[in-house]
């Protein structure tokens, strides 16, 4: 059979048949159009202003591996002014992250950029296995989201960045936009497919990577020889998102555009007006400063559970109630340190690439 | 990302599993007398409080929709503006609506009973109100079958007539074909409006993504235009979604036509959870809130507003299946879906192990709305069209450097391509799909989903496609008139598992290949 052509430059010799629309095209066009549209997705959002000093939500797997090479790649291209860093979350859980860091501290080496990790340990005194320790498999994925969103906020304000690009990719969206409306969380499915969410007073969070498909970006490191770790944390059963993932799948096969086709459907509706008016309204967490929908923030409703031995009182109202009935939280409870928008330079000393 | 990375997954922990009911107790929630005979999302019912339940629930998603002006004080009278339009199915829901709709609304009185001579007295049952019925005219039984579609199916518009007739029900029987949609003789008995000459010898090109209207030199019947058609979709959704829009708008010109002012279809609260996520997996997001309530506008002359209202949609589809059994009604569905096939069986599934799933989907859809932004009506589906579609597509996934030529020119060209390459790639299209700027094209007035459908590809394919000439595809009816009156412009891998807790495995070059071996090309030299 006699070698396809590129169905982009008519050149190449077609080597991949792209996920994303079924095309076949060669090694180079693939690179080309998979970074410009990431470019795309970049300069219609207006994302970044030169000068803007932006982190990279690293945690050594493919996502964000390949996303710390295109924002490279990208911002030296197109000369975007940003000041790039990584920025990695160390969990605590005994051998999750050692390979994948090892994996970051790389990636700080091959493109020269600052790196910090900062671990739940040092900002909350609890590791995820003292966690789970505590709380058993069930819930702990509850207090792995709250506190990883809340760590990558407070690494954000130590680089004192303006901005933390992560890597969810276009299947992570579509994933949460059925996951929303099954669950019927209103507030999140509202927000679920903005490329960019920034609370009252905390830094912007963007996801550049929002229309490229997982598989693409498999492709990607594949061919850009790019190596990552896959990990899967088992605490994480996360039995309903499992559901979602694995009818997306079915979806993605039946008809490949159902990704992008349910991201599309996400961003045509909005909640209604009267709904929204019936949303909590955001305040600041009067403990520790960070946005809240409640007086207490979850991260610090989450972390007192477990320092007064009641690690329920954050998941259900029952426990909570117990929690309330003890009385108020003793003096010298520990607390996540006030947050506060860094600003000038960064208040910690970050790993520089040697 | 794994999902551990995903900061909204705190919720997730929390989906646990409940208990059919409390188990505490067999008595009748409503009536507290009776042992009960069905458990209802948690709730046990006896059998008469259960038709009571079934019926009070209808009526409160229908009466409201009824007068002209909805969610009006009804306590004088519930009077439409138009006739009645049933669109029946055959299926579990269907059944349903149509007995519920036949005891509601068009029971016979027999004159001689007591309780019915006191409500004769006088108020709203007094006997001149007797009379004067909801709907104006006769109401009407729309089936749509679908044999057509299907070589060997069995056609059924016989047995519906019989079940439509059943027990004297008061209702007109209306049978249709799928290929209807392409027969001029239908068209024109519901007055659909002239089809000019030029807009009738029209046919739709789906050889590639341009959609260009062509000239069509092909004369077929109705059956075989129909068959083309939905052979030449390029995907089996494509294929079921489109049947399903066919049979949507044959039953409203029918309304229109018998100057209906509603159309009720018996979607149950299941089906409509399945046809909401189905939607949004097909991109009709934006056109969300139609699944469950709709308003279609016909052209002027053709008839009055429709109400298309689906009075099943806050009950579920077991209970529809306890009703026909109770009432002993038969059924006669059948139908299988693509993406609609997988969004039902996902949906049966968590409705399992989550019941209030299905109801929390119905939920969550009913209180989105779509963004603005719209650009008039699809004309195929006609339902609200968005725009700025095929820009937002052009973005985000690249189809040729001629529609992208903005951004890979100048600086930012491909750096495999010499100036000159990219300039002749930008300048002229390469292949067919881009070639459509000189000739007409279906593309700008087609909504995202039904643009979608007709172009979104799959290595799979339509079982039914034959290899046909997809190069001059007939076009259902109602697109003609417009176009004819405008210009046609993973899975981990187990190996290298670390400590208990947790699996970090550094993906080798053969480990990631087989992550995407299905989309790389063999080496042929």
């Amino acid at each position: 059979m006699a070698p396809r052509a590129c169905a982009l430059c008519q050149k190449g010799k077609a080597m991949v048949k792209r996920p994303k629309t079924g095309q076949q095209i060669c090694r180079d066009c693939f690179f080309y159009v998979f970074e410009t549209e990431v470019h795309n997705t970049i300069t219609q959002s207006n994302l970044f202003k030169p000068g803007d000093r932006v982190a990279i939500g690293a945690s050594g797997g493919k996502d964000s591996t390949v996303l710390a090479y295109v924002m490279k790649t990208l911002n030296e291209r197109y000369q975007y002014g940003l000041e790039l860093f990584l920025l990695s979350i160390d969990e605590g859980i005994t051998g999750y992250r050692d390979d994948s860091l090892e994996t970051v501290k790389r990636n700080q080496e091959q493109y020269d950029m600052p790196l910090k990790i900062l671990s739940y340990d040092e900002l909350y005194g609890w590791t995820m296995d003292a966690i789970v320790s505590q709380v058993g498999r069930k819930n702990n994925c509850t207090f792995c989201g709250v506190f990883r969103r809340q760590a990558l906020d407070r690494g954000a304000a130590i680089l004192n960045v303006d901005h933390i690009v992560t890597g969810h990719n276009a299947d992570d969206i579509a994933e949460t936009v059925l996951m929303n409306i099954m669950r019927g969380d209103i507030a999140r499915l509202g927000r679920c497919t903005s490329i960019c969410t920034q609370g009252e007073d905390t830094i912007r969070r963007s996801k550049p990577f929002k229309y490229a498909y997982e598989k693409e970006i498999v492709m990607y490191a594949y061919f850009k020889k790019l190596d990552y770790f896959s990990t899967e944390c088992i605490y994480s059963p996360d039995a309903y998102r499992g559901h979602a993932r694995a009818f997306l799948k079915d979806l993605e096969a039946a008809r490949p555009s159902a990704i992008i086709d349910i991201i599309h459907s996400g961003e045509a509706f909005e909640i209604k007006e009267e709904i929204k008016a019936t949303q909590k309204v955001q305040q600041t967490c009067k403990r520790c400063g960070y946005m809240s929908s409640n007086e207490l923030c979850k991260a610090c409703t989450l972390l007192e559970g477990l320092e007064r031995g009641m690690a329920n009182s954050g998941i259900t109202d029952r426990a909570r109630k117990k929690l309330e009935a003890e009385g108020p939280a003793p003096d010298n409870l520990r607390t996540i340190p006030y947050f506060k928008l860094a600003s000038g330079n960064p208040t910690i000393t970050v790993e520089t690439p040697s | 990302m794994s999902s551990c990375e995903n900061p909204n997954t705190d919720k997730d922990a929390l989906m646990t599993r409940r208990q059919k009911f409390d188990g505490q107790t067999k008595i009748c929630v409503k009536c507290k007398q009776n042992t009960g005979n069905v458990v209802v999302r948690y709730a046990v019912y006896c059998k008469s409080c259960f038709f009571l339940l079934v019926q009070t629930r209808f009526r409160k998603v229908l009466e409201p929709s009824i007068n002209a002006v909805p969610d009006e004080p009804r306590r004088k009278a519930l009077r439409a503006v138009g006739s009645l339009v049933i669109g029946f199915s055959g299926g579990t829901s269907s059944t349903a609506l149509l007995d519920l709709v036949a005891k509601t609304y068009f029971a016979p009185r027999t004159i001689g009973d007591a309780k019915d001579d006191a409500a004769l007295k006088g108020g709203k049952d007094h006997p001149r109100n007797a009379e004067k019925g909801i709907w104006k005219g006769n109401p009407a039984v729309c089936y749509v079958e679908v044999c057509g579609a299907f070589p060997g199916e069995k056609d059924r518009i016989e047995e519906i007539r019989e079940v439509v007739g059943y027990a004297g029900k008061p209702f007109e029987y209306i049978p249709l074909r799928l290929e209807d949609a392409f027969d001029p003789n239908w068209w024109d008995r519901i007055g659909g409006g002239n089809i000019g000459t030029s807009a009738r010898i029209l046919g739709l090109d789906l050889s590639d993504e341009g959609l260009r209207l062509v000239h069509s030199s092909s004369n077929l019947n109705p059956h075989d235009a129909l068959r083309m058609y939905l052979s030449s979709l390029p995907t089996q959704t494509a294929f079921y979604s489109a049947i399903q829009i066919l049979i949507r708008i044959l039953l409203l010109h029918t309304a229109a036509s018998r100057k209906a002012s509603h159309l009720v279809l018996g979607t149950s609260l299941t089906a409509l959870s399945v046809n909401l996520i189905s939607g949004i997996a097909q991109g009709a997001g934006f056109a969300v809130a139609e699944e469950a309530k709709e308003e279609w506008n016909p052209r002027p002359e053709q008839g009055i507003k429709v109400r298309v209202l689906r009075p099943m949609k806050d009950i579920g589809m077991k209970e529809c299946a306890i009703w026909d059994w109770w009432n002993g009604l038969r059924e006669h569905g059948r139908g299988k879906n693509a993406i609609g096939a997988l969004t039902r069986d996902f949906i049966y599934g968590l409705e399992s192990d989550y019941p209030a799933t299905v109801s929390t989907v119905a939920r969550t859809c009913a209180k989105l709305t779509p963004k603005e932004g719209s650009n008039g009506v699809c004309i195929m589906c006609e339902r609200p069209a968005q725009h700025g579609v095929q820009g937002w597509k052009a973005r985000i996934s690249i189809r040729s450097y001629h529609e992208a030529s903005s951004a890979v020119s100048g600086k930012s060209r491909p750096p495999h391509l010499t100036e000159d390459e990219i300039s002749n790639l930008t300048k002229f299209p390469v292949n067919s799909s881009s070639a459509t700027s000189n000739s007409a094209s279906l593309t700008a007035r087609l909504c995202y989903a039904c643009h979608t459908l007709l172009t979104s590809r799959s290595s799979r394919g339509t079982s039914s496609n034959p290899a046909g000439n997809s190069s001059d595809v007939p076009l259902p009816l109602w697109v003609h008139p417009t176009i004819g009156s405008a210009d046609a412009g993973n899975p981990v891998d187990n190996q290298g598992e670390a400590d208990e807790g947790t699996r970090s495995v550094k993906l080798s070059r053969k480990d990631m290949e087989s992550r995407i071996a299905d989309f790389l090309l063999p080496d042929s030299e």
